[in-house]
């Protein structure tokens, strides 16, 4: 199921609300949750949930075993901690890659009649949820966290529905106890839902309508190839990953804060960074740290002298181009921002501080732009078409009287788009909040209200809108899914 | 106040998600939407098989939105909001002046099997392709041949809009200069763009069919091209009625509902009851001998060419010809026997029958299902004329005219 599909919306959020909140004992809330969870999984994979259940029983077992050797016999608990790491990669490696690296196989002639599993369709969020799991795994190993002896409590962890499918990567040690102890309530619940109508109108207004402007962007270079239609494919895929992958998130986040948990953020404004260094700090921030505590800083990180840190860092960043999915282009995508990131480290920094800011953020977008390029097509000989058209190679014209068209039809929302990438709507809010907040009196204080009373209409037409795209689109996938 | 705020906003989200999902359980479900012109998904079947291989919950998906509250009011609330944030453009519907609708984005065919998302682009090599193998067929066609190529809304209107149409004319060119002589290719564009630079109201706003009145001019084009000139009926002497609230297709898909309705006219002349329309299906069945063989088979058969019952309902237009049918004929009831012209045809024809039907007996051949043997309908029907109708969308859209023969 997706959360923004209207059966989610009209169907199982409120089903999931009613059940939950009439349950008074917290262990049974959890069961709850964890019922439901299941649900929300099989809506999509009523066969791989099997998968899922295994991957969760099998780390909570080899939980069981770490933390019962892990003073006595730190040999047996290491052993239990790469098993169950183990377990979890090689199904994440088995259903994600096989295929992939079959394929490459048979480019080798002695292996060219090697046969393609049929049927293997990758299961939604096993990227996220084996993830979750080895977190946790690790930690216990590491002492950073408590073993889980609740199966229903380690369960909910697993599959908790928000985050269950497109993250973020909750690290189990951030919510071990709020699983067990978290408090439900009013504030945090309209936090929530201001969180969910904002992710949902960001996915649905924003993230939708950039993509049909990409989509077709895209299909309009099959048949004229030219430089505007190129900028536009990446200028409105940049958009269109970015509302869709962090709406997702928000939606993620407030649906958690709807059952009482805290979640880390995700995405902090990635746009509006002047370096590829600070972008990954603010883009899918939760991989970002998972793959830099669990890879980076076991290889030695950057403590081990310069080589070895250059080294450590063309791991981390083949491994996460790798995990977006399993193709040459996510490869090349991690190689490329792990080869900026090197650079940046060496010198690139150094300069940067050196221009005005405004080229410093010129750079940042561009090079961003044509990591998105290269991650948007799967088909390499597309991505080098792209990138010779965004340069003026090959093209049959700059643009063309319709590709213009498109292009000024979609200033208005390019503005709004870009606008809403930016911290400054939220930054206006809050201000207009504490003006109006203030402990005022008089005229202020009704002013005040008027105000609050119209944000809190605000958010209801939001989500009105929303459902209205919803109806008119009837289905619209995650971007996400497939990672 | 800032827990009042608090409770007002989430009340009202509980409200909303509530409210609606208690009214969509409690509202009955229904099979057919007229906005759509399509059937809805029912409550899927349960069944361990279905729910297994996750045919159940795609189904339910579906389901939910098909039969969603208020659907066609979300749907304008859509329209409006994306056409704000689209300059006047939602679902690939253009608004123009005088609240003239006009489709810009197309599908168009790849290969047999594959449709590219929606563009205003089109193949042109394939659209060349067909055209050279319908040039085939016309070339070999020995009875006197007409061909049609209706063009799309935004050919026509393109005064109207501020989308520039570069594609839609680069069409147009390429298939004058593609069809052979021999096909009786009638351009209609330069005379519609013509009448609608005049204000004649030649298109439907709200819909992607010509009007009486522009299949009034399509006629009298094929009457001339024939050498039939001063047998064309002058427009004065039919009786028109007008049919007002017809909302179109492209309205539907556009999502704006406030642009206003149509006025469909019927166009007559003498009596519709000495006319007589019969609508045939092939089946399969058993000869003589136990070989299966396809049979035809009349299914319905009603007085006149139209059925009125289609005038108040949504989709008025069907009232022509009774809508999409496979195979009709129009003869007279008298019996009397006339010149017998083979339509092969999309719907754009339908609306043209009030006219032929005065001075032809009509073999209606729906182009869509394949149906492209005109050489085997002609000697079936003993036909002395043919006359083909397919518009521009269709053209770009799906090679069926590769197999004409």
């Amino acid at each position: 199921m997706v959360f923004s599909s209207l059966i989610f919306l009209f169907a199982f959020l409120p089903l999931t609300l009613i059940l939950y909140y009439i349950t008074p004992s917290r262990s049974i809330r959890n069961t709850v949750l964890f019922v439901m969870s299941l649900i929300f999984y099989a809506w999509g994979e009523p066969v791989y949930i099997s998968l899922m259940l295994l991957s969760i029983l099998e780390a909570y077992i080899c939980g069981l075993f770490i933390a019962k050797y892990s003073d006595s016999n730190k040999k047996k608990a290491k052993f239990f901690m790469i098993l169950s790491v183990c377990l979890n990669l090689v199904s994440l490696l088995f259903f994600k890659y096989c295929n992939f690296f079959i394929e490459n196989l048979r480019l080798i002639p002695v292996f060219s009649g090697t046969p393609l599993i049929k049927n293997l369709v990758l299961p939604i969020g096993i990227s996220f949820y084996t993830f979750q799991i080895i977190s946790y795994t690790i930690d216990l190993y590491w002492k950073r966290t408590q073993v889980q002896k609740n199966f229903v409590a380690f369960g909910t962890y697993v599959a908790l529905f928000p985050q269950l499918i497109a993250g973020p990567i909750v690290r189990y040690r951030d919510v071990d106890d709020q699983i067990i102890e978290r408090k439900e309530t009013l504030e945090l619940f309209t936090n929530g839902v201001k969180r969910f109508i904002i992710g949902l109108s960001k996915k649905i207004i924003l993230g939708d309508t950039a993509a049909a402007i990409y989509e077709y962007c895209r299909s309009s270079m099959e048949f004229e190839n030219t430089t505007l239609a190129a900028w536009m494919v990446m200028i409105f895929y940049t958009l269109h990953i970015y509302f869709d992958f962090s709406g997702y998130s928000d939606m993620a986040i407030g649906l958690g804060k709807m059952f009482g948990f805290r979640f880390l953020e995700n995405f902090n404004f990635p746009y509006i960074s002047a370096s590829i260094t600070e972008f990954w700090r603010r883009w899918h921030m939760s991989l970002s740290s998972w793959f830099k505590e669990y890879v980076y800083i076991p290889l030695g990180g950057n403590r081990k002298g310069l080589l070895k840190q250059y080294r450590n860092i063309a791991m981390v960043w083949l491994l996460t181009g790798f995990w977006h999915g399993a193709s040459w282009n996510f490869i090349f995508w991690g190689a490329y921002f792990g080869a900026i990131l090197m650079l940046e480290k060496t010198f690139i920094l150094k300069l940067l501080v050196k221009i005005p800011k405004v080229f410093r953020h010129i750079y940042a977008l561009l090079l961003i732009g044509f990591g998105w390029i290269i991650f948007a097509f799967t088909d390499l000989s597309e991505i080098k078409n792209v990138f010779k058209a965004i340069f003026g190679i090959g093209v049959d014209s700059f643009s063309t009287a319709v590709i213009n068209y498109q292009f000024l039809i979609s200033l208005p929302f390019l503005a709004i788009a870009a606008i809403a990438a930016t911290p400054f709507p939220k930054m206006l809010y809050s201000k207009l909040c504490a003006v109006f907040n203030n402990k005022s009196e008089g005229i202020t204080k009704i002013f005040g209200g008027l105000f609050q009373v119209i944000t809190a209409i605000i958010w209801i037409l939001l989500l009105v809108i929303c459902v209205a795209y919803m109806v008119d689109s009837t289905f619209s996938p995650f971007l996400y899914f497939n990672f | 106040m800032k827990k009042f705020i608090n409770i007002f906003t989430t009340a009202s989200f509980l409200v909303v998600i509530f409210a609606l999902s208690i009214a969509f359980f409690l509202m009955p479900d229904k099979e057919f939407s007229s906005e759509e012109n399509r059937s809805l998904q029912a409550f899927p079947e349960t069944e361990f098989g279905n729910i297994a291989d996750g045919t159940f919950t795609k189904e339910m998906n579906v389901y939910f939105a098909d039969q969603f509250v208020a659907r066609d009011e979300f749907v304008g609330l859509k329209g409006m909001v994306a056409s704000v944030l689209g300059c006047g453009e939602n679902n690939g519907v253009l608004l123009g002046k005088n609240e003239q609708l006009a489709v810009r984005l197309f599908d168009t065919y790849k290969n047999r099997f594959e449709k590219t998302s929606s563009t205003d682009f089109y193949y042109s090599e394939n659209l060349k392709d067909s055209l050279e193998k319908f040039n085939e067929y016309a070339k070999s066609e020995t009875l006197p041949l007409i061909t049609l190529f209706p063009p799309r809304t935004v050919d026509v209107v393109g005064e109207d809009l501020i989308y520039p149409n570069e594609n839609g004319i680069s069409l147009s060119e390429e298939i004058k200069s593609s069809v052979c002589e021999e096909s009786g290719y009638i351009d209609l564009l330069p005379i519609f763009q013509k009448e609608n630079e005049k204000g004649n109201y030649v298109y439907y706003k709200t819909d992607h069919h010509w009007t009486s009145e522009g299949a009034y001019i399509a006629y009298t084009e094929i009457m001339k091209k024939w050498g039939m000139e001063e047998k064309i009926i002058p427009k004065d002497s039919f009786k028109v009625e007008q049919i007002s609230d017809f909302y179109g297709t492209t309205w539907s898909k556009a999502g704006m509902k406030f642009v206003p309705s149509d006025i469909l006219e019927i166009w007559s002349l003498g009596n519709q009851e000495d006319f007589i329309t019969t609508c045939y299906s092939v089946v399969r069945q058993k000869d003589e001998n136990g070989k299966m063989i396809k049979a035809k088979k009349p299914y319905k058969t009603f007085s006149g060419y139209l059925n009125r019952e289609y005038l108040t309902e949504k989709n008025k237009y069907a009232a022509f010809l009774d809508g999409t049918h496979n195979e009709q004929t129009v003869f007279l009831k008298s019996g009397e026997k006339r010149e017998r012209l083979l339509v092969m045809k999309d719907s754009f024809a339908d609306s043209l029958v009030p006219f032929l039907a005065q001075h032809f007996d009509l073999v209606i051949i729906n182009l869509a299902n394949n149906n492209t043997n005109v050489t085997e309908y002609a000697k079936e029907y003993n036909c002395d004329r043919v006359l083909f109708v397919y518009n521009f969308e269709n053209l770009t859209e799906n090679n069926i005219l590769d197999n004409v023969k």
